[in-house]
């Protein structure tokens, strides 16, 4: 043989129950290499990849490692032939230092936890090139940290294939420079890596390979010098697709919402959001960027009216609705839709059907005790048809859908409330090419007929393409509103990490302040 | 060799039925073979225990008759406990709920029994019994709306509490209980029967029809529209499904939750009004465990209402036939029921286990 790969699978399938989430998958990748594993969410990426590394075990087809045919039959197995997987949701034991979440797994160590633990594990790290605090505790750690602390374990184990699972989504556009840095260390140092990712920008600036699949099947392995992201993502998607996202332009309207000063607190006590002033207009969409965990979550809920507010005003349409109920704030035409890490956790409820998933807002409607399902169900038909959810009944659960369909669904609802606000929080997260322009053109829509749209988001790309303006929070505090189109990745990785201020950048002006307030107008009529 | 467990597809509606089917068996045939090891010809002894020993007797109406005494607090527990755990609430308490209830009936029937009408006093004993069973049951649902108790251990707790009360009237002899008899010195619960109890309707023969049977096959009707068909029973479900939702469709999840709680443990003191007032005396067995069993037949009834009915049927045939067929078969005690359960409860499981996933056999593969 010519080549010698590290790892090679051969003709993998692997089925639960009828679905066949991997038929007949080739992959190899070599030592000294990055590969590159692309495909949309579902197409089998993360299946294919516990196989190596023991969670399952394939129906039919062969491993080899370096070589030889292998079986690997549990985590053990895999750990034992070098394999280390970073998982997508970290597993680490939050409550124990950085050391002892390494040493609990090694199997030199022996069972007791020695004195010159953070010592070894101190030299391990630096061995590998890495900084890290040993007797740092995990839930004292920064996202970036935890993923650090994940990649220094497997090295730890003595892996030479290392698999990230979308190691990217949770990072800054810094730390995810620092991240690929690491990684082409660990290329020349002759270690193989696998790097799961659906973000074609990434494929293109990190991996040597790229191999893709498309609904559980292989399509194509090519190397990453002699393809493009247009070709990449025909391959993925299965058909031409336009990448842009369109951004109308659309009369606007005065201010909808008004937000002044705001103070709110977490579940934890602490400040969430700090003296924060921003301004939806109909027909526009403001985009929120920050940092995981920066108070995005606390402010939607506060609009919504499902968390106090501490100080400062909320003004709709020149009324105050700081201090209404979830309820007369819905009816005022505010609609906020969230979705969590786990897609399901609020907002829907995963074992019923869509058709009383639709009925979750307005089921008091009506008099009398009883639910009116055939309303319902004739929006859970519409909702179905408009924005083309595939599903096999407006009576299947929510959970049986995929994740595109689950936030159609969701997003369908809230519009059919007939809302002037709109705030949602990450939706399009972990969906596909096709959902997310799909929810994007459903938010373009709204726009389009006038409803101003605090869209709160992840990709950094998509709101340069999709927002008019874009506020940056990064602890709670805004580092400025800027202008989506006039604005850079680099400034506003800045702005999130709070090395840039631009909030003061108008003196006469200050940012998240309307010229024609509504607020100034009640002043006026006060006086 | 090596096996792996694979997730399959669900089957056809008469497939996942032969499973539960051949677990029931299964059940049967380990109970059998204990029978066999201790000398007694399991066929004779089930022909017994599923007839209930009605055939060729001459009172078999009787037997009927005591065995709808036994159904009426088991499913009605069933069902209340079906109510809470549609909303995940973890309510364990029905004994504790239950001898509330049945203490306060009793109190009822032996303070105002003398003096008011029986249907008003038999009323009055419904009324205080879903209270005090359904503000035992709250405090457990305060706690855990207010710090965030537990509500498994809260109601596993209150339950010994609420028992020790009713060891406590029925051992304690002095002139304020009058809930023992008073001229007897030993303590023996006093019967309020000629005072309170549940009227019974002939149906042509000698089979006599109670009241309480009736009121609760109403109360299973309504339940399952409640549940079905009311915003109530919505907001039951969501709860249930996703705390979290409810909180962002703006439901007010506590109150849901304390709603629903003070419902199914006033429910469970309402079997236990039943029960009490069919009896006519209070006992420190008056639960029957059905405060447990109720947990049973609500699980394996998949918290359906109409499956409740069924499997309280079913659990009631093993329950009161292994108290009859005990009486021709004196070496096989009456809890050989109990364990019966038990063994039936875990072979479902298993059989729920074979309708979700198959276990094939790893073909050889690699070198190992």
């Amino acid at each position: 043989m010519a080549e010698q790969y590290a790892i090679e699978m051969r003709n993998i399938t692997k089925t639960f129950g009828s679905v066949v989430a991997n038929r007949g998958i080739d992959l190899a990748v070599k030592q000294g290499e990055i590969l590159a594993l692309l495909g949309e969410n579902g197409s089998g990426k993360t299946t294919l990849m516990n196989m190596l590394s023991g969670i399952y075990k394939p129906d039919s087809g062969s491993i080899f490692i370096d070589g030889k045919e292998v079986s690997i039959d549990s985590p053990e197995d895999s750990k034992k032939y070098g394999i280390g997987m970073v998982h997508q949701h970290f597993k680490l034991v939050e409550v124990f230092s950085a050391a002892d979440n390494i040493w609990m797994g090694q199997d030199k160590t022996g069972p007791i936890l020695k004195k010159n633990r953070f010592k070894y594990v101190e030299d391990i790290a630096r061995k590998f090139g890495f900084d890290i605090d040993p007797r740092k505790k995990v839930y004292n750690m920064a996202v970036s940290e935890k993923q650090t602390l994940e990649i220094i374990k497997v090295l730890s184990y003595g892996a030479k294939t290392i698999i990230l699972d979308e190691p990217t989504s949770v990072l800054t556009v810094q730390e995810i420079e620092k991240l690929f840095g690491v990684l082409r260390r660990m290329k020349e140092e002759g270690h193989a890596i696998i790097i799961i990712t659906h973000k074609l920008n990434e494929v293109m600036d990190i991996s040597d390979r790229v191999a893709i699949l498309r609904k559980g099947e292989y399509i194509t392995t090519v190397n990453t010098s002699e393809t493009n992201e247009q070709e990449l993502t025909e391959w993925m998607v299965g058909r031409k697709i336009d990448l842009n996202i369109d951004r109308p332009i659309v009369e606007k309207t005065r201010p909808l919402l008004e937000v002044r000063d705001l103070v709110i607190r977490n579940d934890e006590g602490s400040v969430a959001i700090d003296n924060v002033n921003f301004y939806i207009r109909g027909g526009e969409i403001l985009g929120v960027a920050g940092i995981a965990g920066c108070g995005q979550k606390e402010l939607c809920e506060a609009i919504a009216g499902l968390r106090p507010i501490e100080k400062g005003q909320m003004i709709h349409k020149g009324d105050n609705i700081v201090g209404l109920s979830p309820k007369a704030i819905l009816e005022k035409g505010i609609s906020m839709s969230f979705i969590p890490e786990d897609r399901l956790g609020m907002g829907l409820a995963p074992s019923m059907s869509i058709t009383e998933n639709m009925l979750l807002k307005n089921y008091r409607d009506g008099k009398g005790p009883l639910v009116d399902r055939k309303r319902g169900r004739a929006d859970a038909e519409q909702v179905i048809k408009e924005l083309e959810v595939v599903t096999p009944s407006s009576e299947t659960p929510v959970r049986r859908l995929s994740g595109g369909n689950v936030q159609k669904v969701l997003l369908g609802r809230e519009i059919k409330a007939g809302p002037n606000v709109i705030v949602t929080a990450y939706p399009v997260r972990g969906l596909d090419i096709n959902s997310s322009y799909a929810i994007y053109n459903i938010l373009n829509k709204q726009k389009l007929a006038g409803v101003g749209v605090l869209f709160v988001g992840e990709d950094l790309d998509v709101m340069m393409a999709l927002c008019d303006k874009i506020m940056v929070l990064c602890h709670g505090k805004v580092m400025g509103v800027v202008h989506a189109h006039k604005t850079t990745k680099e400034e506003l990785g800045l702005m999130m990490t709070g090395v840039l201020d631009l909030s003061e950048k108008h003196e006469d002006k200050p940012a998240g302040i309307a010229k024609d307030s509504l607020f100034e107008s009640k002043d006026g009529e006060e006086a | 060799m090596r096996f792996h467990i694979v997730k399959r597809d669900n089957g056809p509606f008469w497939q996942r039925c032969c499973y539960y089917v051949v677990a029931v068996i299964a059940a049967l045939a380990v109970g059998a073979i204990i029978l066999a090891s201790i000398g007694v010809n399991p066929f004779d002894y089930y022909s017994k225990m599923f007839t209930m020993g009605t055939v060729g007797n001459k009172i078999a109406y009787k037997t009927f008759m005591n065995y709808l005494k036994e159904f009426v607090p088991l499913v009605l527990t069933a069902v209340a406990l079906s109510l809470a755990f549609k909303m995940r609430f973890w309510n364990i308490g029905g004994e504790g709920q239950f001898i509330m209830g049945a203490i306060a009936s009793a109190w009822v029937a032996f303070q105002f029994g003398a003096y008011l009408p029986m249907a008003v006093t038999l009323i009055f004993m419904c009324i205080a019994a879903m209270l005090a069973a359904g503000i035992y049951g709250l405090i457990a649902g305060v706690l855990k709306v207010k710090f965030g108790t537990n509500e498994t251990l809260m109601t596993l707790m209150l339950n010994y509490v609420a028992l020790y009360v009713l060891y406590f009237i029925g051992e304690t002899k002095a002139d304020w209980n009058f809930f023992l008899q008073a001229d007897s010195a030993r303590p023996v619960f006093e019967s309020f029967a000629s005072v309170a109890q549940f009227p019974s309707f002939s149906l042509g023969g000698k089979f006599e029809l109670n009241v309480t049977v009736i009121l609760t096959v109403i109360i299973g009707v309504l339940i399952f529209f409640y549940l079905k068909y009311t915003k109530q029973g919505y907001e039951i479900g969501v709860v249930g499904d996703s705390a979290n939702t409810a909180k962002y469709a703006g439901m007010k999840v506590n109150k849901i939750v304390l709603r629903t709680v003070f419902l199914s443990a006033a429910l469970i003191g309402l079997a236990s009004a039943f029960k009490v007032g069919t009896s006519g005396v209070l006992s420190t067995s008056v639960t029957n465990d059905v405060g447990w069993t109720g947990i049973i037949v609500a699980w394996l009834a998949k918290l359906s209402t109409p499956m409740i009915f069924i499997v309280s049927m079913l659990i009631c045939v093993l329950q009161h036939g292994s108290t009859v067929a005990a009486v021709s078969f004196s070496q096989v005690d009456s809890s050989f029921a109990n364990m019966l359960q038990g063994v039936i409860l875990f072979l479902v499981l298993v059989a729920d286990f074979f309708v979700r996933f198959r276990i094939v056999r790893v073909k050889k593969g690699g070198n190992d």
